[in-house]
């Protein structure tokens, strides 16, 4: 027999799941729309922000009313204060798809600058870590949770690279400039998505271990 | 859709006012949970639904309580209809010191019901409601009282419900239950709610959180606060409800 716990815990399950799909959707479209410099897809980005905002009100008071009217214990309450923490990553994430779709707007009439750094691959890497994130939550899955927070540093490394790179783009040729500061504010919003990417593996790992890796990664760096 | 309605109802134990015009709504196919501390009138009123307060000598009601828009106090209302529409469950389990099959059949026979195929199929049906058919289906003619105490209060449940009420009251019914007992009634109530509108006096202010749909709570004979059960546990309207449930007062 499903416990009516269970049963609250699904209906928020199926909600932050939906709300990931829509979030990595955006990601996907967003990017899309900066290529093609598609300013209609840039659009619905935007427009589709809204839904995810109220997802996550939603969300919360799912988890709220479930905390409240059901006091779960152990897993249970591990799992929706995670729900809780990753259910504001992915709205932050939609965010800012919404702020690179944006960008795609501001962009679109002005020539194209080409990198060797890969802004879609980028875009990819996030993606494909939210989804291992989730993944690695409908497993029970540490150590594929762990993995995440390594790639998270690929992508920092990655942001560097081509913040290097068209910075000295804009120095060899000041005429594109606007294109330029464009792209590497979108690169740092990959970054940040991958940010967020790591804080929703660390609080998988908080919902299958019970422990903070956060908390263990800040210690072992005071011990240094 | 409006299942009871009491309006400024009152109850007096000889001089003393137990109750205090008490005006509250129960929609149909919700569960609503009585709190307050001992003696703030949360059973008297309970007991008010069912005409229970009836047999207590001294006992004077006054204002009106309705069940389907028909006053239950008016002399005209049969107290017989009314107990069969207003089921009830106690603290105590108390089960009939009969056999499983008889506890249930016992009241469907003093209800007119003959049929003996019938009366199977009922309490068949009771006891499965109650999740408690696959653990007795094998010894329905074996006494009850060798029942744990969570399956006692089970069958008086089973008991209850195999007559179909409208309405079942439950005057703190897992207060003498061990956890998962407690667990079994409560995921219980959920379900019965489908099919009865339930009040649930409760001691235990984390139960009416999980199991009720409105909370109200009383204090001294007055109802303080009625809203919604999350309303109350997060953001209740009233500082007395306040520092009733986080237990600074009461």
């Amino acid at each position: 027999m499903i416990t009516h716990l269970e049963h609250e815990i699904e209906n928020i399950k199926r909600k932050v799941f939906t709300m990931t799909d829509a979030a990595i959707e955006a990601i996907n479209d967003s990017i899309d729309a900066l290529m093609t410099l598609d300013d209609k897809l840039a659009a619905k980005v935007i427009q589709g922000d809204t839904r995810i905002d109220k997802l996550e009100i939603q969300i919360d008071d799912d988890c709220v009313r479930t905390l409240v009217t059901q006091q779960p214990a152990a897993s249970d309450l591990r799992l929706i204060l995670s729900f809780l923490k990753i259910n504001t990553d992915l709205e932050r994430i939609a965010d800012i798809a919404a702020n690179i779709a944006k960008e795609a707007i501001r962009l679109e009439g002005r020539p194209r600058v080409t990198t060797t750094g890969d802004i879609p691959a980028m875009a990819a890497t996030c993606v494909n870590m939210i989804k291992t994130a989730f993944e690695a939550m409908t497993t029970r899955d540490v150590s594929m949770a762990a993995e995440i927070i390594s790639v998270d540093r690929e992508v920092d490394e990655l942001n560097i690279q081509l913040y290097r790179e068209l910075f000295a783009m804009m120095g060899d040729n000041p005429q594109i400039m606007p294109q330029a500061l464009g792209l590497i504010m979108v690169a740092k919003s990959l970054e940040r998505i991958g940010d967020h990417a790591k804080n929703i593996a660390e609080r998988v790992i908080y919902y299958i271990e019970g422990v903070d890796i956060r908390k263990e990664n800040k210690d072992h760096s005071d011990n240094k | 859709m409006k299942k009871i309605e009491s309006k400024a109802l009152n109850v007096y134990y000889g001089d003393t006012r137990a109750v205090k015009d008490i005006s509250l709504q129960v929609e149909k196919n919700t569960v609503l949970a009585l709190i307050g501390p001992s003696g703030c009138g949360k059973s008297t009123f309970l007991r008010c639904i069912n005409r229970m307060n009836d047999i207590i000598p001294g006992t004077r009601i006054e204002g009106e309580l309705l069940i389907d828009g028909e006053p239950v106090y008016q002399n005209k209302y049969d107290v017989t209809t009314l107990r069969r529409k207003v089921g009830m469950v106690f603290q105590k389990s108390n089960p009939f010191p009969k056999t499983i099959f008889e506890n249930i059949a016992y009241g469907l026979r003093i209800n007119g019901i003959k049929d003996k195929y019938e009366i199977e199929k009922k309490v068949e049906s009771s006891l499965k409601a109650t999740a408690l058919w696959d653990e007795v289906k094998d010894r329905l003619h074996q006494s009850a009282i060798g029942f744990s105490g969570g399956q006692q209060q089970r069958l008086c449940i089973a008991r209850t419900i195999a007559i179909q009420p409208e309405i079942i009251l439950m005057d703190e019914p897992a207060s003498a239950l061990d956890p998962i007992s407690t667990q079994k009634i409560e995921e219980l109530i959920h379900e019965l709610k489908n099919d009865y509108t339930i009040i649930i006096v409760t001691h235990n202010m984390q139960q009416a959180a999980r199991v009720s749909d409105y909370t109200a709570f009383f204090y001294m004979g007055d109802l303080v606060e009625l809203n919604k059960t999350e309303k109350i546990f997060t953001k209740p309207d009233l500082e007395m409800t306040e520092k009733y449930i986080t237990g600074k007062f009461g």
